[in-house]
């Protein structure tokens, strides 16, 4: 009967480890703040990111590219960076889709931000028979300039920061404001998971390691709501990336006659104080 | 090569601090480099003065960067340095092989 009973809550532990874990499109690479331009390695995955999968097939990607402004200028520059998009098997077990780019150091040399946007196509979800659509946002900088984090990019939509991305210490708070066609969304929700496997980029796969341990499945993500002006405030407890997904709050709600989730996802960088 | 790489720290230690002068310079693959700078707080760093100096301490080129905040100049034959001269205390100096 204990045996039985053993059995029986380790299910149920599985099904809510199973389901607590969040979906995130993982836009990586090792650091969000360059000292100087150099060659980017970026991972782009769509996962599960606090248990580093399971890892789901990335259909394709519609754009990808970076918003500049240089310092001094008035107006963003878009560098399109689809030429460098590579599709590759994410994972040696799962073997799954997903793409890698190499960013010449010459594509994103200027001093100043950069706001890295991917545009995935839609992604089918069987078990819930939704599609889900993360338009996600990893704003870089290079030298240290800050021009254009905070800038709006007219997204369908996305998370305008109200604290610079690449630059958190650890124990402090990261804002935002949820927009949906420019319009603050209020009540939005929210989910934070921390990237606990890192994306090894040369290997096509996570580390074999996790960097932090959930006590219970329950806390593998963060449940957020924005305010009634759509900003939201989350803590930063450990350094590494930590994702932010606003979930549904795109203005499509169908794809190919079904429902549609368009998330709006940001990515974020903590380093500890030493 | 010990005070190259000191300078080179330096530089990037200097954007800690508030409206600290920002500066980088790139081989342009063709004989020529382009330098740009920036402050700390975003701004541009147009107008401000810029040298390059060969080691022997003659100046080869002098110019102010131009609105977009940029100087392109052709890389000399010999060893050389570009120098940002952002003001008193604020010079900020780039050896000619930490351009690349």
């Amino acid at each position: 009967m204990n045996l039985v009973r053993a059995l029986f809550s380790t299910a149920i532990l599985l099904t809510a480890s199973a389901t607590t874990s969040a979906h995130f499109l993982v836009v990586h690479t090792p650091e969000m703040l360059l000292g100087r331009s150099a060659n980017i390695d970026m991972s782009i995955v769509f996962t599960h990111a606090f248990d580093g999968g399971p890892t789901m097939d990335l259909p394709g990607i519609e754009n990808f590219y970076a918003m500049q402004k240089k310092a001094g200028d008035d107006d963003l520059t878009r560098i399109d960076l689809m030429d460098y998009l590579e599709p590759v098997q994410w994972g040696h077990a799962e073997g799954k889709s997903a793409f890698v780019a190499a960013i010449p150091r010459n594509a994103m040399r200027s001093l100043g931000d950069y706001q890295v946007v991917v545009e995935p196509q839609p992604y089918y979800e069987a078990e819930e028979d939704i599609y889900i659509q993360q338009i996600t946002k990893v704003i870089m900088n290079v030298g240290g300039a800050p021009t254009n984090w905070d800038a709006t990019l007219g997204l369908a939509t996305e998370i305008q920061s109200l604290n610079k991305p690449y630059t958190n210490w650890v124990g402090g708070v990261f804002r935002g404001v949820v927009l949906s066609s420019g319009e603050p969304v209020p009540f939005a929700e929210i989910e934070v998971e921390y990237l606990n496997y890192n994306p090894n980029f040369e290997d096509r796969r996570f580390d074999a390691d996790a960097s932090i341990e959930a006590p219970l499945p329950g806390y593998e993500h963060v449940s957020v709501r924005t305010d009634a002006s759509g900003t939201f405030s989350i803590g930063l407890p450990k350094a590494g990336w930590w994702g932010i997904a606003a979930l549904g709050v795109g203005p499509a709600t169908e794809h190919e006659g079904k429902e549609l989730s368009q998330d709006a996802v940001l990515w974020v960088q903590a380093k500890e104080i030493n | 090569m010990k005070n190259s790489i000191a300078l080179a720290a330096l530089m990037l230690s200097l954007p800690a601090a508030a409206h600290s002068p920002l500066f980088d310079c790139f081989d342009n693959g063709d004989s020529t480099a382009t330098c740009e700078g920036a402050f700390s707080d975003g701004g541009p760093a147009a107008g401000v003065g810029i040298r390059v100096e060969l080691a022997s301490g003659r100046v080869l080129m002098q110019g102010q960067l131009d609105e977009a905040s940029s100087y392109t100049f052709d890389i000399p034959d010999e060893e050389y340095s570009v120098y940002f001269e952002a003001g008193e205390g604020h010079e900020i100096v780039l050896f000619g092989d930490e351009i690349y």
